[in-house]
């Protein structure tokens, strides 16, 4: 008797007997979907949102690597409906050719791939939610722990893994109706059995590949500095398609890759021949991986070696800082004084050396400036009060730095930093301005001086003569003065003491003092004074409060943030403990994902051409031409992606730290070092990944 | 049972276009079991294909018991494909995941609920080809001929107005081949198959009453056997190498 009645009892039965194919469909969607749930989950969680400073670099940086990521996972799962509907096209043919109509077999496909989809892909959104989870608490049980690293979802994520879940049955559903429309039985039938050999382009289309990758990069980034620089134009959204022929370049080189391969074959046509025509003749979904691979790859890169780009010249910094403790102050504060250090010092057993105060003030700066027209251009115009400056004598610039120095009356010097990257710098100013009397003094540039710890992120630091600096500052409020305040310890230094010192120091500021490091104060009297707002003062900045002084917000942010060298040193991963760890969990997720596809794609390989090997062992190859063939065809999904996604992103760092200043200054040198280190890392887990590869394939075919 | 009128087929591969079918004539009577033979690429599968509505064909006529199958909506042709089609493939196209009994039903399960009626004409058929100790078993479990002979019991289920068998015997051994084609022989006798069946074999085509020759799209000669079917097999051989 048979079990099987009608036809839903067939479909089911079927589905029973295929659910091997359906797990491969299954596991891939579930991880797409985890993977975007995850990465999404995190990266619009509170906890990362309230780190990464809104319209910063890191920020964009992270949106970029989820747009690549998302549309690896994007091709992924596309290319796992793809398999699971060639399978099934042979049965859905057999019954179209034994009369089932559409309209019979349209309800059981449906409901089939609905299910299937639908099941992993919430399976996939769940499951994304724990993975976070605990990797972000591996992180902090391993690796670093504050109080900003408190792990908080804000549920809205799901509004991505929502529409990446639509877009997957949809193309699912698109796909089966694609099937059931086709009118010609033999090909659904046959499909299972057609190769897809990717249309041949000939030998140039690899170097002429390298070239449009490389025109796309120059054109990508180029393109809104030209436009910034020549056309007084800020750059639009748009400018981003200028990096389109990156992926037609990626796309052909890949493509160059399976078709000819990069070694030239005069000498012997035959070498290698087997594996090459396995590739070719599966060359569209090949060629479809190993974009998504390099992609991964490329992106899982670019978070990683943000981590030694920024730690290398922050802890480089830290440790060729002259002084210990150093420290700016408004004059109307109540900082604790020499005395109340010197015994807080005692009480940690230390003692201080080099004690050095100077006084500076802060005045109006003129300037050069962007004067914005409609929204889209601007054009520079000569400011006068555009921005603050912190000014110092010579005395006081002698006395704090050691350094000699003679400012001839009526110019000023600017400071920067040894490599001269100092963004706050300003060769164009014609007068100070008293903001309290509005006195002015003429002046004009005459050169640079170079002291790391006088220079700050966006406001420019300047020494004048001594008489212009006592003419300029009479008349000034003590809220329009400072005092720097430096000195070092005699012997081995505390961090308790630094941290008890730290927490000592915010808190003897009061509430006019809690502002941000680029909050300037004459902007925003200048703007308003034209009737305007500051816009510091309209948009939603960070904010930062003297009880959250641990916070990363705080000690990036403040205006009054000191330079305490073992604090710094010590907590330098705890403040930066977010940003950091939401790279190094990019840097996973996009590497688990390529490796997974690498993985998946060698298997899918070599299990679809199981019979040329079976072939070949009829034809007397001995194990080791079989090795080498299952090596090589593994090696070309592994090795090319691996090569270009780190080459290029290896090469796009260089090119950004180069173009930055126009030049490499040691700190950047030694970035790239440890990059290279990195990329040393990850080629071994890349090897080891495809020696588990090779070493199933091969139990699997023999 | 059979008209086939003026039929083209052509094929198009990037910008050139490949004329297969010519203009071909012929017609197959109720019960009359009919080969197509000819060189490869001479249209004999694609002329098969056309006649059970697998591929759309460019122009002219097949009428198939009375009704014109070209211009019918997809509904109607899966209709006909099911009740007046039985189809046998060269490699059989068996579901790897039903057994032999649910393959041989599946043209029934296609149609709605199977009653007890076709289980045992399903049973019969399968006694009838000598498959009836393996009904319960997979496809993965049986040999060629047996899976042929499966395939054939399948196409036979619903009671078709003609068989139509696209090289039945071309992955079988000798021995299997003759199984397979006395199973065809069978069918004829016994419940007045009408069959039509492309086939290289000689030997195969020698069991049929007509063969029909196809080269480069177009009929190139009809033969009758009406006498002894090794003879008729040897003058088989002849027209091939004339052909040629």
């Amino acid at each position: 008797m048979s079990q099987v009645k009608n036809m839903k009892q067939m479909e089911q039965k079927l589905q029973r007997a295929d659910r091997k194919q359906s797990r491969l469909y299954l596991f891939c969607n579930f991880m797409a979907l985890m993977i975007i749930s995850a990465y999404s989950a995190l990266m619009l969680s509170p906890t990362v949102q309230n780190v990464f400073p809104e319209g910063g670099d890191s920020r964009k940086q992270m949106y970029m690597i989820f747009v690549m990521t998302l549309m690896g996972c994007v091709v992924f799962t596309i290319y796992a409906l793809g398999l699971f509907f060639r399978h099934k096209s042979g049965q859905l043919g057999i019954l179209m050719a034994l009369g089932a109509s559409r309209r019979r077999l349209a309800p059981g496909l449906f409901r089939e791939v609905i299910v299937l989809c639908g099941v992993s892909a919430v399976a996939g959104t769940i499951a994304g939610f724990p993975l976070v989870w605990i990797i972000w608490h591996a992180f902090r049980l391993l690796l670093v722990d504050s109080s900003d690293m408190v792990l908080t979802f804000d549920f809205k994520c799901l509004l991505v893994s929502l529409a990446f879940l639509l877009l997957v049955v949809g193309f699912a559903c698109l796909t089966a109706w694609r099937y059931l429309k086709r009118t010609n039985i033999m090909e659904v039938i046959r499909e299972e059995h057609i190769n897809e050999p990717v249309k041949e382009l000939g030998r140039w289309c690899g170097p002429v590949g390298v070239l449009v990758l490389l025109t796309g990069a120059v054109l990508g980034y180029g393109a809104p500095v030209a436009c910034d620089r020549w056309f007084h134009t800020h750059p639009q959204e748009w400018m981003s398609v200028l990096y389109a022929p990156v992926f037609v370049g990626l796309y052909m080189v890949m493509l160059h890759t399976v078709v000819h391969g990069w070694k030239s074959r005069k000498k012997n046509p035959y070498k290698n021949i087997i594996s090459r025509s396995m590739m070719k003749f599966q060359g569209k979904q090949t060629v479809n991986n190993m974009l998504v691979i390099t992609l991964l790859i490329a992106g899982g890169c670019f978070a990683i070696f943000y981590l030694p780009a920024n730690g290398i010249s922050a802890m480089f910094r830290y440790a060729s800082q002259p002084y210990d403790y150093f420290y700016k102050y408004q004059a109307d504060q109540d900082v604790p004084d020499r005395e109340e250090v010197e015994a807080l010092g005692r009480e940690y057993g230390l003692s201080f050396q080099e004690w050095t105060e100077c006084d500076y003030v802060t005045l109006g700066m003129g300037g050069d400036s962007a004067i914005e027209e409609d929204g889209q251009h601007y054009h520079i115009e000569y400011v006068p009060m555009k921005s603050e400056a912190k000014v110092l004598s010579e005395d006081a610039y002698r006395v704090l730095t050691g350094q000699e120095v003679d400012v001839k009356p009526g110019t000023y010097l600017n400071l920067t930093n040894q490599e001269e990257t100092a963004l706050a710098t300003d060769e164009t100013a014609k007068e100070f301005t008293n903001m309290v009397t509005r006195r002015q003094l003429d002046t004009e540039f005459a050169g640079y001086l170079h002291y790391n710890l006088l220079v700050e992120g966006s406001i420019t630091c300047c020494v004048l003569d001594n008489e212009d600096y006592a003419r300029i500052s009479e008349g000034l409020t003590d809220d329009w003065r400072g005092r720097y305040v430096a000195f070092n310890v005699d012997g081995e230094d505390s961090y308790p003491f630094a941290n008890a010192f730290y927490h000592l120091f915010v808190s003897s500021f009061d509430e006019t003092c809690e502002r941000l490091s680029y909050y300037d104060r004459v902007q925003k009297i200048r703007e308003n004074e034209a009737g305007k707002e500051y816009w510091v003062d309209t948009d939603d900045f960070v904010v930062i409060r003297y009880e959250s002084a641990d916070s990363f917000a705080f000690r990036s942010f403040w205006v009054y943030q000191p330079d305490f060298r073992i604090l710094n040193q010590n907590d330098y991963l705890r403040n930066m403990a977010v940003m950091f760890m939401m790279f190094l969990f990019i840097f996973i997720v996009c590497m688990i994902t390529a490796m997974v596809v690498c993985y998946t794609r060698c298997q899918s390989i070599a299990l679809n051409n199981r019979y040329i090997f079976d072939d070949l062992k009829k034809l007397g190859a001995s194990p080791a031409y079989l090795d080498k063939e299952v090596r090589s065809q593994c090696n070309n999904v592994f090795k090319v992606p691996s090569l270009v996604g780190i080459s290029a992103m290896f090469l796009l760092f260089t090119m950004i730290l180069y173009a930055n200043d126009g030049r490499m200054v040691m700190t950047e040198w030694a970035t790239m070092g440890i990059c290279l280190c990195i990329i040393g890392l990850i080629g071994g887990l890349i090897y080891a990944v495809y020696r588990s590869a090779v070493k199933t394939i091969k139990r699997q075919l023999w | 049972m059979l008209y086939v009128k003026e039929l083209y087929k052509s094929y198009e591969s990037g910008k050139n276009r490949y004329e297969v079918l010519k203009g071909i004539d012929f017609h197959v009577a109720q019960g009359e079991f009919v080969a197509v033979m000819g060189p490869s690429g001479s249209g004999k599968t694609t002329l098969l294909n056309c006649i059970s509505c697998y591929v759309p064909f460019d122009k002219g006529n097949i009428r198939l018991g009375g009704m014109e199958l070209a211009g019918m909506n997809e509904d109607a042709l899966a209709s006909v494909r099911n009740t007046k089609i039985g189809f046998v493939f060269q490699d059989f196209m068996l579901l790897d995941g039903l057994t032999i009994r649910e393959n041989i039903l599946v043209p029934r399960i296609v149609q709605g609920k199977v009653e007890r009626e076709a289980e045992k004409l399903a049973e019969q058929l399968a006694s009838m080809f000598g498959i009836g100790h393996i009904l319960d078993k997979y496809p993965a479990e049986i040999s060629g001929g047996e899976k042929q002979r499966a395939a054939v019991a399948r196409s036979l289920i619903n009671n078709p107005l003609i068989i139509l068998a696209d090289e039945p015997t071309g992955n079988l051994d000798s021995k299997s081949s003759r199984a397979v084609i006395e199973t065809f022989n069978h069918a004829k006798e016994q419940m007045n198959a009408t069959i039509f069946m492309v086939t290289h074999d000689s030997f195969a085509a020698s069991f049929c009453d007509r063969v029909i020759l196809l080269k480069d799209g177009a009929i190139y000669r009809q033969m009758e056997k009406g006498e002894d079917r090794s003879m008729f097999q040897d003058r088989l051989l002849d027209a091939i190498k004339e052909m040629r």
